[in-house]
């Protein structure tokens, strides 16, 4: 009987359609939102496809005699260049194993990106459920989860994650767990704001004496009603979480040096940045692009969706 | 609730984030699979076995690490950190930590001066202009600084503004250090702060130079933090034009000048103000990155070659320091928002 009740009402999917198309509106009409999507959805093309535009096993081809080689057509850096003039074109030159850096930049971009979905997955998916029962159940649950993310807002996230992996070894598994650690925290004090302000609203009451479990109403009414912020914040993150890892690549926690990864990649020129500028150059630009292009649309989809803004 | 019950209240919570800070951080950091024993930035090459026995019975290193944690608790009440790993020449934490402090706090200063400079005017730009060009150049330029790995951006400004510079005979800006080799010991320590002591001392030729190494450091730090408070700035500028009070400022007759810098400015800027506090505090620990990019001798550097020696005692006293300015920059936050708007209660 109550079930019924409980399904949404006539009109109320027209409703939600007409709304979304609104927001897909109001985001079309913003250019920059339009170019962040564009970009971001050819990063992800290009990471779904690279093992197959580039051939996977040249990553682990070295030729030292053609290390940190640059080809003349493309462009001039100035003296002290080593120029390739053999049969071969590197478009964006050679890095410190004589591989072709673009292929190298195109391999890394799969990695990269893997990497920073599953650590902003589970870094949301771990913040908003504690988060949500910090905020839902209140008092000394509340009390004692806000003491806990109080300790990890407390001391620089990177020196924790660099601890972290020093201390679990040097591999990609821990790497992520090392970020994911520092992570986490963000979405619980995110998710527990929001939920404090939409729990008090007349429907959850409403919702309460129809007698439906706090559970349910939690994580089918409460959460899905407050899950634009976080949204936001996890395509931001996203950005942030590829310049984190790429930046503990770089500081020399790879679990091999030759592993093509954008960070890892400029680790590999930075000490040869005056004769070979290009090969700390473009993997940085490179992650520079994919962080931006997902902050446009977390920063677009911010404003889009802000109620005090939209109409 | 009195402010004075509600600040005593974040001060014992204080003490709880430092314990769980440093019992966490000694676990991690003891627990390292180093190649050197954690006992021996505490035996000079001198002591014979029995007193190397000795030394590892006093600090306890032959207890499992829930123990140790207590006499490592126990040293520091008697006021003894310990001493730093053969990257710093086994010197006493507490004086290796306090003698780089100050650079560090320079680099702050400077960082924070430039984001505002730049990221308060862009905002607010942004805010007025809403959706029009310059709203969206300036949100191209707070994102950018945001997206921009912040190794990679400091290696290119020295290779443009320093190498690339130099080359074409343009005047160039230095690299690294926060004075050049031949400047050190020109003047005496008396703030450890290298432009302040420049001054103090009256020597300007040493000031310069400390001001031109702090540039390009302050810039790439400044650059990645600009983002945030022009975002801030423009969302809360936003919020505040569309208030009643504006509208009658406005209707008034006032002019729109007045409007925007006198009556609307005011109240947009306290989350930046909160913002710029946050990031001070951040910014005194956490500019690890840029600390090392520039060869900058401040705590930053320090942690990161303390985590890749393994060395404990410096990485507790760093977190923990960092940790208890993370704090309070929060309490005096929250404690200036009471005098900043009068509609907050506690």
């Amino acid at each position: 009987m109550i079930r019924s009740w409980l399904g949404p009402r006539r009109g109320e999917w027209a409703a939600r359609l007409a709304d979304l198309r609104y927001t897909l509106y109001l985001l079309r009409r913003n250019p920059l939102v339009m170019v962040g999507s564009l970009l971001s959805l050819f990063f992800i093309i290009l990471a779904l496809t690279a093992n197959f535009i580039v051939d996977p096993n040249i990553a682990g081809e070295f030729d030292y005699t053609k290390k940190y080689f640059w080809s003349n057509r493309t462009f001039n850096w100035g003296l002290g260049t080593a120029i390739y003039s053999g049969p071969e074109y590197f478009f964006l030159g050679t890095d410190g194993y004589g591989r072709d850096l673009l292929k190298m930049i195109i391999l890394a971009i799969p990695l990269d990106m893997e990497n920073a979905f599953i650590i902003t997955v589970a870094a949301a998916a771990i913040g908003v459920t504690i988060g949500a029962l910090a905020g839902y159940i209140g008092s000394v649950v509340d009390e004692a989860i806000l003491r806990i993310t109080d300790v990890f807002f407390a001391f620089p996230g990177l020196i924790l994650a660099l601890v972290f992996a020093a201390l679990l070894g040097r591999t990609i598994p821990t790497l992520r767990l090392a970020i994911l650690l520092v992570w986490w925290p963000t979405y619980v004090r995110l998710t527990r704001g929001q939920i404090l302000a939409e729990k008090e609203k007349n429907y959850v009451e409403a919702l309460r004496a129809l007698g439906v479990g706090h559970l349910r109403i939690l994580f089918l009414h409460i959460l899905p009603n407050s899950i634009y912020p976080i949204l936001v914040q996890a395509t931001m993150d996203f950005g942030g979480v590829i310049l984190t890892f790429s930046a503990l690549m770089f500081l020399g926690f790879s679990p091999s040096p030759a592993l093509p990864e954008l960070g890892n990649l400029a680790s590999d020129g930075y000490l040869h940045i005056f004769e070979a500028p290009w090969v700390l150059i473009f993997p940085g630009l490179t992650i520079l692009l994919i962080a931006l292009a997902f902050n446009l649309v977390g920063d677009g989809l911010r404003d889009v969706l802000d109620p005090r803004l939209r109409r | 609730m009195k402010i004075y019950e509600y600040v005593i209240r974040r001060l014992i919570l204080m003490v709880f984030v430092l314990f769980s800070v440093s019992a966490i951080v000694f676990y991690l950091a003891r627990g390292f699979p180093t190649a050197v024993a954690p006992w021996t930035p505490y035996i000079t090459g001198r002591m014979t076995a029995e007193q190397i026995q000795q030394v590892i019975r006093e600090h306890g290193f032959d207890k499992p690490l829930h123990v140790q944690y207590f006499y490592w608790l126990q040293d520091i009440f008697r006021g003894d950190w310990g001493t730093t790993g053969l990257w710093a020449q086994s010197r006493p934490a507490l004086e290796v930590f306090f003698s780089r402090f100050p650079y560090t706090v320079e680099l702050s200063v400077a960082a924070v001066i430039m984001t505002v400079a730049i990221g308060l005017p862009l905002g607010i730009i942004s805010a007025l202009r809403n959706n029009k060009l310059p709203d969206h150049i300036s949100r191209i330029i707070a994102l950018t600084g945001y997206s921009t790995p912040s190794y990679w951006f400091g290696f290119i400004l020295q290779l443009v503004f320093s190498f690339y510079f130099l080359s074409w005979g343009l005047p160039y800006l230095p690299s690294s250090f926060a004075v050049s080799t031949s400047m050190i010991g020109a003047v005496p320590k008396v703030s450890g702060i290298p432009i302040l002591d420049g001054l103090l001392a009256g020597n300007l030729a040493y000031t310069w130079d400390a001001f031109i190494h702090l540039i390009l450091p302050s810039l790439s730090l400044a650059f990645i933090s600009l983002g945030y408070l022009a975002r801030i700035v423009r969302a809360s500028m936003l919020e505040v034009l569309r208030q009643d009070y504006i509208i009658m400022a406005r209707s008034k007759g006032l002019k729109e000048r007045v409007v925007i810098y006198r009556h609307a400015l005011k109240n947009a800027l306290i989350p930046a103000v909160t913002l710029t506090g946050l990031f001070f505090a951040g910014l005194l620990g956490g500019a690890l990155i840029t600390e090392f990019v520039f060869a900058w001798p401040g705590v930053g550097q320090a942690s990161l070659l303390a985590v890749f020696q393994g060395d404990s005692n410096f990485l507790l006293i760093y977190s923990l320091v960092m940790a208890a300015i993370i704090v309070s920059a929060n309490l005096a936050v929250d404690v200036a928002y009471l005098f900043l708007d009068p509609r907050i209660k506690y």
